[in-house]
C-alpha cells in the first residue's frame, strides 16, 4: 500500500463508530468546496457558501475546518490522495512496465486537464495555483512522484529508475499541461505510447541493454 | 497580453529581433525592468516607467497602449528573451550535441540560480511572476524547439524518431529542467553528463556514438 493509503486506514482507525458522522460531514464538506471552486473560483468561494452545499450550517462547517484556507488545502489534499489511489490500483494491474507507464501518463493528464476546479482556477485565478507549480516547488512535487514511483512499479523497476520514471512522467505532463502543443496529445493513449517507447524506456535500460528489472540476480543500476 | 499561439512563433534570430528592438521601446522595456526590481511588481505603474526612462506619460501610453499590464506583460517576455539569446550565445562554438546540451543545462541553471531580479520577484510576488511566464510558455518551446530541430537534423538518430519529434521533446524537458532540476545535481557537471546522455539523449541519439570527452571544467 502506498502511504497515501495508509493515511487513510489510519484515520478511520482513529475514528470510531461515534464520529462516523464527523467523518461524513467532513467528506461532504471537502466535496462541496471542490464543486464550489469549479464554479466561482478560489476568490468568490466562501465558508457560508460551501456549507450551503453541504447541508449543514456556517458554525458547524468552521467547527471542522479552521477556515477557508484549511478547508480548500484539505479539499486539495483530498483531491490528490484520491487521485494517487485510484491511479494505484490502475498501475498495480499493468501487465508490463511499458503499459504501467502509459497509463500513468495518460491518466494524469486527463485526471489534470479534465479537473473543472483545477482548470477554472488556472484559467482565471493563475496566480492562486501557479505558485505550486514555480520553480522551487517543482522539486517537491517530482520527489513526491518519485516516491509513489518507487513505490508502484518495484516490480518492473529498481528504485533509481523508477524515480526517475516517475520525474519524468510528471515533468512531461506538467510540460503539455501548461504548453499544450498540437502534435502531441497526452490524454491520446498512442500519442502518450509513442514518448514513452522513444525517449523513457531507453533511459530505464541498463548499460548492458538489459531492463534495470529487480531479481535477486541483478546488479544495482 | 493576447495569448502567444505556438504555430505562429518566429524562429530564433526573428525573437532576437523581436527583443532587441529599437529605441524608445527598449528603453522602456529596460525601466520597466528596473521599476520591478525597485519597487516590485505590484508597484511598478506607468508613471515611475515614464519617471525611469526620462519620458512623458503619454509616450509610454503610445508605445504601449494596453498600460500597466502590457508594459509589465513585454517586460516579463523581454527578459525571457534576452535569457534564451544569452544562452544560446554561451553554447555557440560547441561542436557535439550531446556536449551543448549539458553545457547549456549547467549555465541556465547557475543563471536563473544567480538572476536576482527573477528570485526576488519569485520570492515577493511569485503569485504576478507566474502567470507571465506561463503566458509566453508555448512560445519558449517553439523557440527552442526551432533552434533545437536543425541541430537533431545533423545527428545520427535512433530508428523512429524524427528530428521534429525530438525537438518538441527535448524542448520541454530543457525548460522543464530550467524550471527546476528535480533529483539532479545541475551545479555538478558529471550528474549533468548522466542526465544528458543516459537519460535525455538515450532514446535519441542513434547507439554506438564514440564516447566524446566533456569538459567538464566548464
Amino acid at each position: 500500500m502506498g502511504p497515501a493509503l495508509l493515511d487513510i486506514v489510519e484515520e478511520r482507525a482513529d475514528h470510531p463508530d461515534a464520529t462516523v458522522g464527523v467523518d461524513r460531514l467532513r467528506d461532504r464538506l471537502l466535496e462541496a468546496s471542490v464543486v464550489s471552486v469549479a464554479r466561482v473560483g478560489v476568490a468568490k468561494t466562501t465558508v457560508a457558501e460551501v456549507a450551503k452545499l453541504a447541508g449543514c450550517s456556517r458554525a458547524t462547517a468552521y467547527r471542522v475546518f479552521s477556515g477557508k484556507h484549511g478547508l480548500l488545502a484539505a479539499a486539495a489534499s483530498r483531491e490528490l490522495t484520491s487521485f494517487e489511489v485510484r491511479l494505484g490500483r490502475r498501475l498495480d494491474r499493468a501487465p508490463t512496465l511499458e503499459e504501467a507507464l502509459v497509463i500513468a501518463v495518460v491518466e494524469s493528464y486527463r485526471e489534470l486537464a479534465g479537473h473543472r476546479a483545477l482548470q477554472f482556477v488556472l484559467r482565471n485565478e493563475p496566480g492562486v495555483v501557479l505558485p505550486f507549480f514555480g520553480f522551487h516547488h517543482t522539486d517537491e512535487i517530482y520527489a513526491a512522484v518519485g516516491r509513489f514511483a518507487v513505490s508502484r512499479l518495484s516490480r518492473f523497476l529498481e528504485p533509481t529508475p523508477a524515480a526517475w520514471a516517475g520525474e519524468w512522467v510528471a515533468r512531461t505532463v506538467l510540460s503539455h499541461l501548461f504548453h499544450p502543443g498540437d502534435d502531441v496529445r497526452l490524454g491520446h493513449q498512442p500519442d502518450a505510447r509513442r514518448l514513452v517507447i522513444h525517449y523513457l524506456m531507453p533511459a530505464l535500460m541498463a548499460a548492458d541493454g538489459t531492463m534495470s528489472a529487480p531479481t535477486s540476480s541483478s546488479p544495482n543500476p | 497580453m493576447p495569448a502567444l499561439r505556438a504555430s505562429s512563433a518566429p524562429r530564433l534570430r526573428s525573437f532576437i529581433l523581436l527583443v532587441m528592438v529599437e529605441e524608445p521601446r527598449t528603453l522602456l522595456l529596460g525601466a520597466t525592468a528596473a521599476c520591478i526590481s525597485r519597487y516590485g511588481i505590484a508597484k511598478t505603474t506607468i508613471e515611475n516607467v515614464a519617471r525611469q526612462a526620462g519620458l512623458s506619460r503619454a509616450t509610454v501610453y503610445r508605445y504601449f497602449p494596453g498600460g500597466r499590464e502590457q508594459v509589465i506583460g513585454e517586460c516579463i517576455t523581454w527578459e525571457v528573451g534576452r535569457f534564451f539569446v544569452r544562452l544560446a550565445e554561451h553554447v555557440e562554438d560547441t561542436g557535439d550535441f550531446a556536449a551543448r546540451l549539458e553545457k547549456a543545462l549547467r549555465f541556465a541553471h547557475r543563471a536563473v540560480a544567480e538572476h536576482e531580479l527573477l528570485q526576488k520577484v519569485l520570492e515577493t510576488e511569485p503569485e504576478r511572476l507566474l502567470p507571465q511566464l506561463t503566458v509566453s510558455g508555448p512560445l519558449v518551446v517553439a523557440v527552442v524547439r526551432d533552434y533545437l530541430e536543425p541541430l537533431l537534423a545533423e545527428e545520427d538518430l535512433r530508428q523512429g524518431i524524427t528530428a521534429a519529434s525530438a525537438a518538441d521533446w527535448l524542448a520541454r524537458m530543457v525548460l522543464s529542467f530550467i524550471v527546476g532540476q528535480g533529483s539532479w545535481d545541475l551545479t555538478d557537471p558529471a550528474s549533468v553528463h548522466r542526465l544528458v546522455n543516459e537519460h535525455l539523449l538515450a532514446g535519441v541519439l542513434a547507439p554506438g556514438r564514440p564516447p566524446v570527452e566533456t569538459d567538464v571544467t566548464q
